[in-house]
């Protein structure tokens, strides 16, 4: 596919770098060189350019363009840590391709490291030698971060989780509000008044929390987990103030940032007592949350972190909830978010329980560890500079569905969804997108 | 000049380490996260079955490729094993002496193949530095010299020169993965099999 080329007419993000000073190029590469530690850089030194990792990736499957190859994109990163940390770089740049890091680099970085990749880490678990390609660039996009070269749409979700406690900047008062009317028509849904929504629920044994656009737009996720752990009579509760599984600090690359943002779901876990912190459907929130935030807090948890996939998966092994696939007869497949699943380790929770939840389950090829993105990862959804390129390399996953015959796809990630239902318009897939959950709790023997 | 190929040798593996070391200047970061897998079970997937061409879709879509890297790798490495045996000296069977020419000579073609398949495709070419290039006809013409040395024992005065410029680059170029590659791939088994990722649970039936 030739790519459309990104021309805006005055860009304020270019605009921006041309304004960068010496000494903004210097911070830049202060904060570079802060975030890698020495596994990243025995991976910066390692890169033979065999270039195998070129299929793996979405965007040069696409595009088919040098640009979209990972190791084009890693070696925009390694040239520049060769130039100024490397003896070789430093006295033959000439000669391991070690360059400057100037505007014009800047300008590189933005496109491919923001614009060209989505961190899936697909070209990792393809790359010859193993290379953590994603944590590099992530490394990369933290420099840039801290001289306030972000696209707007990334750096502004960053700033409304940080400033208003969730990433929809959703009122305290309009989510109280939303949990009380989504309990309402859940108890009339089941016609049981005794299904709660608790909130604020002290020891708790479950905190869960959202995705703010469950709350926003897809209230059906919300209300299906209540009816699962309600069918389970599982002790759990929603947070009145901080409950936001996401977090875009994981994107835009600034620790302190993404800390922050989960350190307020660590605090309320603290408040509340409770013993599990349980992460809503959310690839990324759940990488965040699960893997990379105690290290940016740089603390063990007191507490465990499970996916609601496994607590849920251990509701049906437990027999505590009862599932009647015959309620979904259509045809499913199953999305894996990288996050969660190449990246977080959750690969047969969510199968197994689709599996108690349909009749006719079908699985993507390639599925599991080595399952395509959808493209809306790595912070894509919104960065709309890059939408269009986005929708476009969410062919190969587009393709993936289509290649399945199924109906309905299901995925454990909000994000996914977002990116699923674009594609879903765009390529005309006519498929209905669901969260696992919502398809377990349809499949509710009460 | 057989101490000058050891004193090579020993410059490499020095610089080599001290490069590993300094990678350590960056800092070693604690992890705090509760680990979900194995990481020696992480690790023996890095150099088991995670480098196989039916579970690596790279490998199993490049397979000529592939083969040929195993090739290459396997000819370099019988042919330090070979310059071992020169310099020591160690008599070497007939037979083995045929396994050395062997992997010597698929060593030879194979690392001319990459070459040219490097700089033949548009995007290959487009990703290589100069960096690549010599380090590939240094290792080239140490397999060339090792075959030759193997079928004429007389070309001492080449081999052990082919060897000396191969060590003395190591440190300074992409030959350095040779020891890198081994430390990456034990970073991959640990990040991967901490999370509990790789190798894969049994599927659910």
């Amino acid at each position: 596919m030739k790519e459309e080329k990104i021309v805006e007419s005055k860009d304020p993000l270019m605009e921006k770098i041309e304004q960068l000073t010496p000494g903004d190029l210097e911070k830049a590469l202060r904060v570079f060189k802060e975030k890698i530690d020495h596994k990243s850089a025995v991976h910066l030194n390692s890169c033979v350019h065999c270039g195998l990792c070129a299929d793996a990736c979405h965007y040069y499957l696409t595009f088919n363009d040098v640009e979209s190859i990972p190791a084009y994109k890693l070696d925009l990163v390694t040239s520049v840590f060769k130039k100024y940390f490397s003896f070789t770089g430093k006295t033959v740049p000439g000669l391991v391709g070690a360059k400057t890091f100037d505007k014009e680099m800047v300008k590189l970085w933005v496109d491919s490291l923001y614009g060209r990749c989505s961190l899936c880490g697909r070209c990792s678990i393809n790359c010859s030698i193993g290379l953590n390609i994603p944590y590099l660039i992530r490394a990369a996009r933290g420099a840039l971060e801290s001289i306030g070269i972000v696209p707007p749409g990334l750096q502004s979700t960053v700033d409304t989780a940080v400033e208003k406690g969730n990433n929809m900047g959703i009122a305290r008062e309009d989510w109280l509000e939303t949990v009380e009317w989504i309990e309402e028509e859940m108890q009339d849904e089941i016609e049981d008044p005794e299904a709660k929504l608790p909130l604020d629920v002290e020891g708790a044994t479950y905190f869960y929390t959202i995705n703010p656009r469950e709350a926003m737009f897809f209230p059906l996720s919300i209300s299906a987990v209540g009816k699962l752990f309600h069918a389970a009579g599982e002790s759990w509760t929603f947070s009145s103030g901080y409950y936001d599984v996401t977090n875009y600090g994981l994107y835009n690359g600034n620790d302190e940032a993404a800390g922050t943002i989960s350190d307020r779901l660590v605090q309320t876990m603290e408040t509340l007592g409770c013993n599990v912190l349980v992460l809503a459907e959310c690839g990324h929130g759940f990488n965040s949350n699960r893997w990379e935030a105690p290290e940016w807090l740089r603390k063990k948890y007191g507490f465990e972190v499970k996916s609601i996939l496994e607590v849920v998966a251990g509701f049906i092994l437990d027999g505590r909830i009862r599932l009647d696939p015959s309620k979904n007869t259509k045809r499913v497949t199953l999305h894996d978010p990288c996050n969660l699943v190449r990246l977080g380790g959750i690969v047969e929770e969510q199968r197994f329980i689709l599996k108690h939840s349909v009749t006719d389950f079908v699985e993507m090829t390639p599925n599991r560890q080595k399952n395509f993105c959808c493209g809306g990862g790595g912070g894509q959804l919104s960065m709309t500079r890059f939408s269009r390129r986005r929708i476009d390399a969410g062919k190969v996953k587009a393709d993936q569905i289509r290649d399945t015959g199924a109906q309905l796809v299901a995925t454990p990630c909000h994000n996914c969804i977002d990116q699923l239902m674009e594609l879903n318009k765009h390529y005309k897939l006519g498929v209905e997108i669901k969260t696992v959950c919502e398809i377990a709790s349809e499949a509710l023997m009460v | 000049m057989k101490y000058a190929v050891i004193a090579s040798f020993l410059f490499a593996a020095a610089s080599l380490t001290i490069l590993v070391l300094k990678t350590f200047s960056f800092g070693k970061k604690e992890l705090y996260s509760e680990p979900k897998g194995s990481v020696k079970k992480g690790i023996v997937y890095a150099f088991g079955k995670g480098m196989m061409p039916w579970e690596k879709e790279s490998a199993g879509n490049h397979l000529p490729t592939y083969i040929g890297g195993v090739l290459y790798h396997g000819g370099i490495f019988l042919s330090m094993a070979y310059l071992i045996t020169v310099i020591v000296p160690i008599e070497i069977p007939p037979a083995v002496l045929l396994i050395f020419q062997v992997f010597c000579g698929l060593g030879i073609v194979t690392g001319l193949g990459l070459l040219v398949k490097r700089y033949s495709k548009p995007h290959m070419r487009a990703l290589s530095v100069p960096d690549d290039a010599v380090a590939n006809i240094l290792v080239d013409i140490f397999l060339i010299a090792a075959f030759l040395h193997t079928v004429f024992p007389g070309m001492t005065p080449y081999f052990f020169p082919a060897a000396i410029l191969m060590f003395l680059y190591m440190p300074f170029g992409k030959i350095r993965h040779c020891f890198f590659f081994f430390y990456v791939r034990i970073l991959f088994g640990t990040f991967y099999g901490r999370r509990g990722v790789f190798p894969q649970k049994p599927r659910v039936t």
